[in-house]
C-alpha cells in the first residue's frame, strides 16, 4: 500500500538516518493535516455554508432549514473528497479558511450580529 | 403477479446487458457476438429495464421505485452466480425467465 | 496528493475504509438484523407466538381503545402516562400499558405492559423480559455501554467515512459495467476484490441511500447550526414550528375527570375516515393538564412523520393536528428518514432491503480481508508481519467471526436464561458481548487460517443450536411454524439454518485450503499494478 515509505535500505550514516526520519515524519504530518482539513475543515465549512443557505434560500423558514440540512451531508462529502483530490495542502487549508470566513461574515451581516 | 412480471423484466434486462458483452456472450454461446447482435441485446435490455421501472412506478409510485432498486440487486446477484459458476445453465435460466415473464404478463393482461 | 487523481482516490478509499471498517461492519450487521426487528422481538417472546391476527384488524381498533381506557382507568388511575398500542401487521399483540411510579429525578418511570390477544380479547401471559430486535436496532447507532451522544458522534463519522469510501469506490472502479457479473474464484486476493466489487455494485443505490439517509436521521445532532441560525429561539423553535403536535405541556396536579373517549374517537374518524391507528396515549390522565395523542400508520407511503392528533384530555377539544398537505421540501426531508427506517416495507421489499444489507456486510468484510490478504501476498518469505497487519487480521477475525457467534449467543441466552430473573434483558445482552469478547481474546493469540476454520465450525454449531434449542424449550419448532403458517417465526429459524450451512461451506473450503497450501493462490507474486485493475 502507499502508506509506508518504500525505502528500506539499511544505512549506518546517522545524517542519512536523520533525514529519513524527518521525511517519514513529514509524510505522517501531511497525512494528518490532510485528514484534519477534510474532517474538521470540512465540518466547519459545511456548518457555516448550510447555515448561510438556510438564511438565503427563498423558501419559508422551516423549509429553508430542512432543505439546507438535507444538503449538509452532500456538501460535507464533496469537501472531504476535494481535500484529497487537490495536490497542495496549502491550497486546501487556505480555501477552506477563506470560504468559511466569508460565509460566517455573511451570516453575521444578515443576522445583524455585527 | 405484477411483482413477478416486474422482476422478470428486470432480470431479462440485465441478462441482455450481460449478453451484449463479448466475454459473457462467449461463455454462453461459445462464439463471438457480431456487432449487430450486441446492438440488439443492448436495445432489448434498455426497453426491458425501462418497462420494468415504469410498471413499478405506475403500480406503487415511490414504493415502486424502492422495489425496482431491490429487483436490480437481486437480478445482478442471480446473474453473477450463473455467469461465474454455471455459465452452461444460463440458457435454461433465460428460458425459465422468459416463460415466467410470458405467464405473468398474460395473467395481468387477462385479469 | 498522489501523482494522479485516480491514485489519490484509491489511497483515500483504502484508508478511509480501513480506519472504520470493523465499526461499520457492526453497524451494518446490527442494522440489517433490525430490518426484521419486530419479527426478532416476536421470536424472543414465546408467550406471543400463538397470536393470530384477526380478520378485521382495523375495524376492531375503536373497541380496543375504549376497552383499553376502561382497563387503565380501573388499574392505574394515578399513573402519569397511559399508552394503548394497537396491533399492527408485524406486531400481533394488543398492549395496554401505563407508566410505573416515576423515581426521583427521572423523566420517565418505564412502561408496565399488559398484553391482550386481539382475536379473543383474553389477557396474555406476560412475555419474558427481553429487548429482542430493539437491541440490534439501538446497537447500530447508540452502540452499547457508552454514552449515547458519544456513540452517535462516532457512528456519524464512521458513516461519513463510509459515504466517502462509496463515492471514491465508484470513481476508482473504472470497469464498473464490464465487471458487473465477474467473479473469479480461487485467485487469492483477486477473488476477494471481485467479491468486494460485486457486493458493492449490486446494491450500490441501496448503499449510498442507506448511508446518506442514516446520517440524515442524526442530522440535528451533527449540524444543529442551520436551525440555530435561522430561528431566534434555536432548535426548539424550529421543532415547534415543524411538528405542532409535539408541544410539551406542563403537568399539573389538579384532578379533573377524563373526557368521554367516544367523543374523541368520533373526531378522529371524521378527520381520517379509514385510519389505521397505531397508538393512543394519554398524558396526565385524570388531571387538569391531560392530553391525548393519537397516531396513525403511514402504510406504504414513503413518509416518516406519522399523522398525529393532539386533544385536550379534559374537554376533548382538538389542540393540534399534523399538517395534511406538506410542502415539497418537507416531503423530501421526511422521505429521506422513511427510506432509511424502511418501516413502510411490506414483506417482499423488506426481504430485498435485508438482501441489500447483507450485501453491505459482505462488501465491508471482503474489503477488510482483501487488504490483509494483499499485504500477506506481497510479503517475502522470511519477512515478519508488521504490527498493523497483525492488528488488522486480529480485528477481522474477532469482528467477522465474533459477531455472528455473539448473535447466536444472544438468542440462545433468550431461550435458556430463567424467565423470572432480574434484569433479564440486560443479561441477554451481556451474553452477546461476553461471547464477542471471548472471540476477540481468542484472536489475540493466533489469527491464521486454522483459527478461521475453527471459528467457522463453532459458528455453524451455534447457528444450528438456535432453532434446536428453540424446539426443545418452547412448544413450537421450525416444522410447526411451517405447518401453522407462522411465517415470521419460520423465516427466523430458516435463516439460522441457512447461516449454519454457509458456515459449514466456509469451513470445508478452509479445510481444502489448509490441506493444500501451495495450490490455493495463483497470484503469489503480486505486482504493484494489480491494485489498479487492468486499465481500460
Amino acid at each position: 500500500m502507499y502508506a509506508q515509505p518504500v525505502n528500506k535500505v539499511p544505512t549506518r550514516n546517522p545524517l542519512i538516518k536523520l533525514k529519513m526520519a524527518c521525511k517519514a515524519n513529514v509524510y505522517a504530518l501531511c497525512v494528518v493535516s490532510r485528514f484534519s482539513a477534510a474532517i474538521v475543515g470540512g465540518y466547519i465549512f459545511t456548518a457555516v455554508f448550510t447555515s448561510l443557505l438556510s438564511l438565503i434560500l427563498p423558501l419559508k423558514k422551516s423549509d429553508a432549514v430542512l432543505l439546507s440540512i438535507s444538503l449538509t451531508i452532500f456538501v460535507y462529502s464533496c469537501v472531504f473528497i476535494w481535500a484529497f483530490a487537490v495536490k497542495s495542502l496549502k491550497t486546501i487549508w487556505i480555501t477552506i479558511l477563506l470560504t468559511s470566513s466569508a460565509c460566517g461574515l455573511s451570516i453575521a451581516l444578515l443576522k445583524d450580529w455585527l | 403477479m405484477i411483482e413477478l412480471l416486474q422482476f422478470s423484466l428486470c432480470l431479462l434486462a440485465f441478462n441482455c446487458f450481460a449478453l451484449a458483452k463479448f466475454n459473457h456472450y462467449r461463455d454462453v454461446f461459445k462464439t463471438r457476438p457480431s456487432q449487430q447482435q450486441s446492438q440488439w441485446f443492448l436495445i432489448s435490455a434498455w426497453i426491458s429495464i425501462l418497462l420494468s421501472l415504469l410498471l413499478c412506478i405506475v403500480e406503487h409510485q415511490g414504493y415502486g421505485g424502492l422495489l425496482f432498486c431491490g429487483y436490480m440487486a437481486l437480478s445482478v446477484l442471480l446473474l453473477m452466480i450463473f455467469y461465474s459458476f454455471k455459465a452452461a445453465w444460463v440458457k435454461y435460466m433465460s428460458a425459465v425467465n422468459v416463460i415466467l415473464l410470458v405467464i405473468s404478463g398474460s395473467y395481468i393482461a387477462i385479469y | 496528493m498522489k501523482e494522479s487523481f485516480f491514485r489519490s482516490m484509491t489511497w483515500m478509499h483504502t484508508w478511509v475504509g480501513l480506519l472504520v471498517c470493523w465499526l461499520l461492519y457492526l453497524v451494518f450487521f446490527a442494522g440489517t438484523i433490525s430490518f426484521f426487528r419486530d419479527e426478532v422481538t416476536l421470536w424472543n417472546q414465546p408467550a406471543l407466538h400463538s397470536l393470530q391476527a384477526p380478520q378485521e384488524r382495523i375495524a376492531l381498533q375503536r373497541e380496543q381503545i375504549i376497552a383499553g381506557v376502561d382497563y387503565l382507568k380501573a388499574t392505574a388511575p394515578e399513573s402519569g402516562r397511559w399508552g394503548i398500542y394497537l396491533p399492527t401487521e408485524r406486531e400481533p399483540q394488543l398492549n395496554y400499558a401505563f407508566e410505573k411510579p416515576r423515581p426521583e429525578g427521572r423523566r420517565f418511570g418505564g412502561w408496565q405492559d399488559y398484553y391482550i390477544n386481539p382475536k379473543t380479547g383474553e389477557s396474555l401471559q406476560q412475555p419474558r423480559e427481553t429487548k429482542g430486535g430493539n437491541f440490534f436496532y439501538r446497537l447500530h447507532f447508540d452502540l452499547h455501554y457508552i454514552d449515547v451522544r458519544t456513540a452517535r458522534w462516532i457512528v456519524c463519522f464512521a458513516s461519513l467515512f463510509m459515504l466517502v469510501a462509496l463515492i471514491s469506490g465508484v470513481v476508482i472502479h473504472k470497469r464498473i459495467f464490464k465487471d458487473m457479473f465477474s467473479f473469479r474464484k480461487n485467485k487469492g486476493s483477486r477473488s476477494w476484490l471481485d467479491g468486494h466489487n460485486v457486493s458493492s455494485v449490486l446494491a450500490l443505490p441501496f448503499h449510498i441511500m442507506i448511508t446518506y439517509t442514516g446520517l440524515i436521521t442524526l442530522i440535528f445532532m451533527l449540524f444543529p447550526y442551520p436551525a440555530m441560525t435561522a430561528y431566534d429561539d434555536g432548535i426548539r423553535g424550529f421543532f415547534n414550528d415543524v411538528t405542532p403536535t409535539n408541544v410539551r405541556t406542563k403537568s399539573s396536579d389538579v384532578p379533573a375527570p377524563l373526557t368521554a373517549i367516544d367523543n374523541v374517537l368520533d373526531q378522529i374518524y371524521t378527520n381520517w375516515p379509514n385510519a389505521d391507528l397505531t397508538r393512543f396515549s394519554i398524558k396526565d390522565p385524570n388531571k387538569a393538564s391531560a392530553t391525548i395523542t393519537v397516531r396513525a400508520s403511514t402504510g406504504t407511503l414513503v413518509r416518516d412523520q406519522t399523522p398525529t392528533m393532539l386533544f385536550n384530555g379534559v374537554d376533548g377539544s382538538l389542540i393540534a393536528k399534523s399538517v395534511d398537505e406538506y410542502s415539497s421540501t418537507e416531503v423530501f426531508y421526511d422521505s429521506l428518514t422513511a427510506l432509511h427506517t424502511g418501516r413502510l416495507a411490506n414483506p417482499l421489499l423488506r426481504w430485498l432491503y435485508f438482501l441489500c444489507g447483507v450485501a453491505g456486510c459482505i462488501m465491508i468484510a471482503t474489503g477488510c480481508i482483501m487488504w490483509a490478504k494483499r499485504i500477506r501476498e506481497r510479503m517475502k518469505k522470511d519477512q515478519k508481519a508488521s504490527f498493523g497487519l497483525k492488528l488488522v487480521e486480529g480485528l477481522n477475525l474477532a469482528t467477522l467471526m465474533g459477531l455472528p457467534l455473539a448473535t447466536c449467543a444472544f438468542f440462545i441466552a433468550n431461550r435458556l436464561l430463567p424467565v423470572g430473573i432480574t434484569q433479564r434483558a440486560d443479561k441477554e445482552i451481556l451474553a452477546f458481548f461476553i461471547t464477542w469478547l471471548a472471540v476477540a481474546l481468542f484472536s489475540l493469540f493466533k489469527r491464521a487460517k486454522m483459527q478461521w476454520y475453527l471459528l467457522a465450525w463453532v459458528n455453524a454449531v451455534a447457528c444450528v443450536s438456535v432453532p434446536l434449542i428453540n424446539a426443545l424449550t418452547t412448544k413450537g419448532s421450525i416444522v410447526s411454524y411451517l405447518l401453522n403458517s407462522q411465517w415470521a417465526l419460520f423465516s427466523f429459524d430458516l435463516v439460522c439454518l441457512v447461516c449454519a450451512l454457509l458456515f459449514v461451506l466456509q469451513a470445508k473450503k478452509l479445510r481444502t485450503q489448509l490441506n493444500s497450501p501451495a495450490a490455493n493462490t495463483r497470484s503469489n507474486r503480486v505486482n504493484k499494478n494489480s491494485l489498479v485493475e487492468q486499465k481500460g
